[in-house]
């Protein structure tokens, strides 16, 4: 064979050619369906979809593949995730019901039944503006904006009420992941504090076993302390001797 | 908590005290200045099960022997009647009160009422993600015709394209059920099952969800030799006492195969084309189309599309069968019936026919091979045509699995 595989395409001429040459006693019962329902043309070549443009023409090779597709909104919705980029990072519903969800919206209001409150909100709102109300895309952007900050406070302020109300009526809320993430790590930090004092003990102990001399301990400090205390009155320039130890 | 606070004030009360009408006050939606307790409650709905489970027996329950001490089970129908009428009213009155859900998405629908080739539309398949293909850098061109367009870095399948092959596999799967062909639905992947399984059970053909094994075509002597096959008539129901024929008959093999995952496949694809058997296939921008006979261009990783284009078919399944089983109903026999067995009764008949067969010259044998027949047989051919009812029984019966 060559490059392709052609077999599976051509089932129906196999079946007639095993048919005609006696390899098979009957023709398959599929035979007349496939024939009357052909496969479609596999390996055509696409149709030319690039205008023809002087000058700077497309690289032949590449003058049958796949265009890129562009919206009016792409340019508005960069401008406002790029000032926004936390939009970003919130959950968001991607599933569509129907299919003809966005048929349902409309735009002249921010808040649609059944969408959640998000950037692309914004930049269907703005698009809407511009195209409807004769706004620049500057104005249209500032006002879509403000109007989308004050509907995302009114959700705070209604998710807080509703916590207050259920905490009213005798709800409770158990800890949150940044609470219990703490916690963990507050003990985990006491346990290495305990395990740390304790390998520090007998490093000790285990180098006091070692030597047979008395330590350089407490009582070795005392004494000088007790030294330099006796010597810092009669060292005026010393740090601590000036004017701090007087003595009445 | 506040049944229990509610428990602890009415308990003693709730217990001791017995209705005459249990189940209507549970039902009924207006506030009763009488208090209900959860207990009691739960206790009448005890009364209620053990009345429905054993219409005949006295109830067992302590509460009710001594509300109704001689309940005939005559008695006891009929409270429950009057019970069941009373609910009935009550769901009228109060069960359209509340919010209204406005029709949303819900997964199972696919799997349970999935859509027929009618229903499909581009809103339906741009839903269920149909037109998501692969990052551009891993596409095969050829399947360049389907693609509408690059967005993101990821090609957009055509969706008019989709639903254009769709329909014509669906077509194509109608027309073989109708005529009886063995249709085998292959979706291989995590979650694919379902949908294959349904899909399978709508068409009545066959599912394969888990692993196809390699050589179950090329090798099925050794692989599926072992398996059960059966004999039915033209209604789909099984005739017995063919066993001994059965034993040693090549192994079936399909005659459509519908494959969902086409690029974990390669090895059934390939023997499918081998052996001549035409392939419906789900492909994804990365896959390759001369792989199968009758693409469908279309996003095979997501499940909704998939269970999209699987109920689709299987719908088109279900069409040819029911197609195919009214036409038996009236006596006509869509199929050539299947070669070389012996009704259970005709044993000598068909050794005679045999020994008389091998007394001609080859040049008659390889007449009536080829269907070429004299024009006495040809006058009872279509005597038999005529009257349905009269046609050789042998000539209706099919080997399936």
């Amino acid at each position: 064979m060559g490059r392709y595989d052609l077999r599976a395409l051509r089932v129906r001429q196999t079946a007639k050619a095993l048919f005609d040459s006696k390899r098979n006693r009957e023709l398959p019962q599929w035979y007349n369906i496939v024939g009357d329902i052909p496969p479609g043309e596999t390996l055509a070549r696409p149709v030319l979809r690039i205008p023809q443009i002087k000058g700077r023409a497309k690289k032949p090779s590449r003058l049958f593949q796949p265009l890129a597709i562009h919206h009016p909104e792409d340019k508005l919705r960069e401008d406002f995730f790029g000032d926004h980029p936390w939009e970003l990072a919130r959950p968001r519903l991607v599933v569509e019901d129907s299919g003809n969800d966005s048929k349902r919206y409309d735009w002249s209001k921010m808040v649609q039944p059944g969408k959640q409150l998000d950037g692309e909100s914004v930049v269907q709102r703005q698009l809407w503006l511009m195209k409807h109300a004769n706004l620049s895309k500057p104005a249209a952007y500032d006002l879509a904006r403000k109007e989308f900050y004050q509907h995302r406070h009114l959700e705070d302020v209604r998710r807080r009420v509703a916590k207050e109300e259920a905490m009213h009526t005798g709800a409770y809320f158990a800890k949150g992941p940044l609470e219990v993430g703490m916690e963990l790590e507050d003990k985990m930090w006491e346990g290495w504090k305990t395990w740390a004092q304790q390998q520090i003990d007998d490093e000790e102990s285990m180098r006091s076993q070692m030597m047979s001399a008395p330590q350089a301990g407490a009582g070795a400090d005392a004494d000088m302390d007790a030294a330099l205390d006796d010597a810092q009155e009669a060292v005026p320039q010393a740090r601590e001797g000036q004017g701090v130890r007087v003595r009445a | 908590m506040i049944i229990r606070q509610h428990l602890a004030r009415t308990g003693s009360r709730a217990l001791v005290r017995s209705s005459s009408h249990p189940l209507r006050r549970f039902l009924s939606a207006e506030t009763d200045a009488r208090h209900v307790s959860a207990d009691d409650s739960i206790k009448q709905l005890h009364t209620l099960d053990t009345q429905l489970d054993t219409p005949s027996l006295p109830p067992a329950s302590t509460n009710d022997s001594h509300t109704h001490p001689s309940a005939t089970p005559a008695q006891l129908s009929a409270q429950v009647a009057e019970q069941y009428h009373q609910f009935k009213k009550q769901q009228q009155l109060i069960g359209k009160l509340g919010s209204d859900i406005t029709p949303h998405y819900q997964p199972h629908t696919l799997l349970n009422n999935p859509p027929s080739p009618a229903d499909v539309t581009l809103e339906l398949l741009l839903a269920s993600e149909a037109h998501q293909g692969h990052a551009t850098s891993i596409w095969n061109p050829a399947n360049a015709r389907y693609i509408h367009g690059i967005r993101q870095g990821t090609h957009i399948i055509s969706l008019e394209v989709t639903a254009a092959h769709l329909r014509r596999a669906a077509k194509v799967v109608q027309e073989v059920s109708r005529r009886a062909g063995m249709v085998l639905f292959v979706g291989t992947r995590d979650g694919q099952d379902r949908a294959v399984v349904r899909a399978a059970e709508l068409a009545k053909g066959y599912h394969l969800f888990e692993r196809w094994i390699p050589g179950s075509i090329t090798n099925g002597q050794q692989i599926l030799g072992r398996c059960k096959t059966k004999v039915v008539n033209e209604k789909d129901v099984e005739i017995d006492g063919f066993d001994e024929q059965l034993w040693g008959r090549p192994v079936l093999r399909p005659d459509l195969v519908v494959c969902l995952n086409p690029l974990e496949n390669y090895v059934l694809l390939h023997e499918c084309a081998l052996n001549n058997i035409p392939t419906i296939g789900v492909i994804d921008t990365n896959a390759d189309p001369t792989w199968v006979t009758y693409p469908i261009p279309a996003n095979d990783d997501s499940l909704r599309c998939i269970q999209v284009i699987a109920g689709v078919l299987g719908r088109a399944g279900e069409l040819g069968q029911k197609a195919r089983l009214a036409a038996a109903e009236r006596g006509e026999v869509v199929y050539s019936p299947a070669k070389g067995l012996v009704l259970p009764g005709d044993e000598d008949k068909a050794a005679a026919d045999t020994s008389a067969r091998e007394q001609l010259s080859p040049d008659e044998q390889q007449k009536l091979d080829e269907g070429i027949v004299d024009p006495d047989d040809l006058a009872t051919m279509l005597d038999e045509a005529a009257h349905h009812e009269g046609k050789a029984k042998s000539d209706r019966i099919k080997v399936v699995s």
